[in-house]
């Protein structure tokens, strides 16, 4: 077995996801075929091969600060807006 | 003529000759949307008023005898990923079910300027993770050519659209395969072009270095003028290709292909592939010869190695996009939580669907700390070795030709519960977004039950002129029935 319930909890856990027990040992099943099937990467030899960052050619545009100025298309979206900012829930007591 | 069976440049024709108005052309295709998709189910929303004011808008043009672009009263039907100002954009799942852009996507704002016309959003897999169209939150695509089949997929409903003859244009986005293969399943033509080529500023990302935005339609020769409206450089996609491009891909298309050298990578015609696919597409390969193309095999080893660092790439840059997806600033938010932390886990995990959880998962298991290096490092290592022998064929083939899937139509719900086996039904297409080539889906034929079969060319970078050519030449030999299906 690569993989269990309780590192599929422990993954869950850093992708901010929840699953009970039964979920979890299903996707452990899963995993364990699709981690299998990736095995074949294990055959391919890929030394000296560099792993691509970005792109030389991909360019940026000046990070300049301009007024959107449709504000409430912009924050229509939102649950709540207080003083022109977003009203969130209270998180700290 | 029904406006249904029309391709674009019918009706494009038809205006220049007066001979029907937008409203007429635009609210046939809406009636007909009314009327039959709920046995199709290809939209998530229909855009009537909007559609039925830009068409006016397009009829006071003519009227006055002004330019109507490109694309004058053409309906299109966009994938309901990219963002559309006003229009409710979902991406097929609840945590974006009441998620209404303030902006429009590139790609939306050169369609309005080339006088497109938005009929409606389609239905797609949730964030476009899936090959069946069944991974959508809110339905099920069927494919117009059997209703009890999948349309394929992310595209699905787009695909599913234009064969129904719900919209003689519609866009897609494949992230490894999600315009071709639903294409293919539903007989029509689908094109991903190079990556870079079509700004994806406003599409709502799955796997950033991967996406792509293409046209499906029923033609060619409408794909190829409808990537030239949707085209060019956009100082808002840093990714967006910044060197010269063809402007004209409609001119000279029927320049025939003789001379053309075929490539044809072997391991694609070996395991697994149904054997009327097979059959189909042997028989283009020798409508080719015959066109005074010439068509060799050459070797493509890492093709079920592909797959899988398809698969790991586009988790892991999947489940990094889809972590700004905590019910704070938009889209749904539980409505009992404890903590902030509970309020994001409980949001997402009754926000996202089974496949886009597993994907998300993937991802984040690719990444962590001890399995980096055995599973995302080696992908994209391998990616680089991907693009090299995709470089040495393409300095000795024009083209590079292929089945689009192996696979035929296949009943829904035959393969929800084995994820495994619904990835690898994309094992034609991964490799192709991996090495950021374009390629393109064109219908060569149909199985015995009458299910559509697509065929596969891959051209090199920005060499969409030439694969169009080539896609063109044997679209008009093989003289397939153009007409949509009844359902």
């Amino acid at each position: 077995m690569k993989i269990n319930i309780e590192d599929v909890k422990y993954i869950a856990k850093l992708a901010k996801l929840q699953f009970d027990e039964k979920e979890a040992a299903v996707l452990a099943m899963e995993f364990e075929d699709i981690l299998k099937h990736f095995d074949n990467l294990q055959n391919e030899n890929c030394d000296g091969e560099p792993v691509e960052s970005a792109k030389a050619d991909t360019f940026l545009r000046s990070d300049r600060v301009s007024v959107y100025e449709n504000k409430k298309e912009l924050f229509q979206n939102a649950r709540a807006m207080r003083d022109g900012y977003l009203e969130i829930p209270k998180v700290i007591e | 003529m029904k406006f249904e069976d029309m391709s674009i440049q019918d009706i494009l024709k038809g205006y220049r000759e007066k001979n029907f108005s937008a409203r007429e052309v635009t609210q046939s295709y809406i009636e007909k949307i009314s009327k039959y998709d709920s046995d199709v189910n290809a939209f998530i929303s229909i855009n009537e008023d909007g559609a039925i004011r830009a068409a006016d808008r397009i009829d006071n043009k003519i009227a006055k005898g002004e330019d109507i672009g490109l694309l004058g009263g053409i309906p299109v039907a966009l994938k309901d990923n990219i963002s559309t100002r006003g229009l409710k954009t979902t991406c097929a799942s609840k945590i974006l079910e009441n998620y209404i852009p303030p902006y429009d996507a590139t790609i939306v704002k050169k369609l309005n300027d080339s006088g497109a016309i938005i009929i409606g959003k389609t239905n797609m897999d949730e964030f476009a993770m899936g090959s069946s169209t069944e991974n959508s939150a809110y339905k099920k695509t069927r494919n117009p050519w059997n209703l009890e089949c999948v349309p394929g997929g992310s595209s699905g409903g787009s695909a599913a659209a234009v064969a129904a003859g719900f919209a003689p244009l519609a866009i897609g986005s494949d992230t490894g395969g999600s315009i071709r293969q639903p294409a293919s399943f539903c007989g029509i033509v689908g094109l991903k072009p190079t990556y870079g080529l079509v700004s994806r500023f406003g599409l709502i990302a799955f796997a950033s270095s991967l996406d792509q935005m293409g046209p499906l339609t029923k033609n060619v020769k409408d794909c190829a003028l409808s990537l030239q409206a949707i085209q060019g450089e956009d100082k808002m996609d840093s990714t967006s290709y910044k060197g010269t491009i063809t402007e004209n891909y409609v001119e000279n298309i029927d320049e025939g292909i003789s001379g053309l050298k075929i490539g044809v990578p072997k391991e694609f015609f070996q395991n697994g592939i149904n054997n009327e696919i097979y059959e189909s597409v042997y028989n283009s390969i020798r409508l080719l010869e015959k066109l005074g193309a010439t068509v060799e095999e050459f070797s493509f080893p890492a093709t079920e190695s592909g797959l899988s660092a398809y698969y790991i790439i586009s988790s892991a840059e999947a489940s990094s996009n889809l972590a700004r997806y905590d019910g704070i600033r938009y889209g749904h938010r539980t409505d009992e939580y404890e903590s902030i932390e509970d309020l994001i886990v409980k949001t997402r995990t009754e926000g996202f669907g089974q496949e886009v959880k597993r994907r998300i998962m993937l991802g984040t298991y690719v990444l962590s700390s001890g399995y980096y290096d055995a599973y995302y490092k080696k992908a994209m290592e391998l990616k680089n070795k991907i693009n090299l022998t995709f470089k040495d064929a393409l300095s000795k083939y024009d083209i590079l030709l292929s089945p689009t899937s192996p696979i035929l139509p296949f009943p829904i719900g035959e393969k929800t519960a084995n994820p495994l086996e619904m990835y690898l039904s994309d094992i034609y297409t991964v490799n192709i977004n991996i090495a950021g080539l374009p390629a393109i889906s064109i219908p060569c034929g149909f199985s015995s039950s009458r299910l559509p079969i697509g065929l596969h060319l891959i051209g090199n970078h920005f060499q969409e002129k030439k694969l169009l050519q080539a896609a063109f030449s044997l679209e008009q030999e093989l003289g397939l029935d153009s007409r949509i299906p009844k359902f």
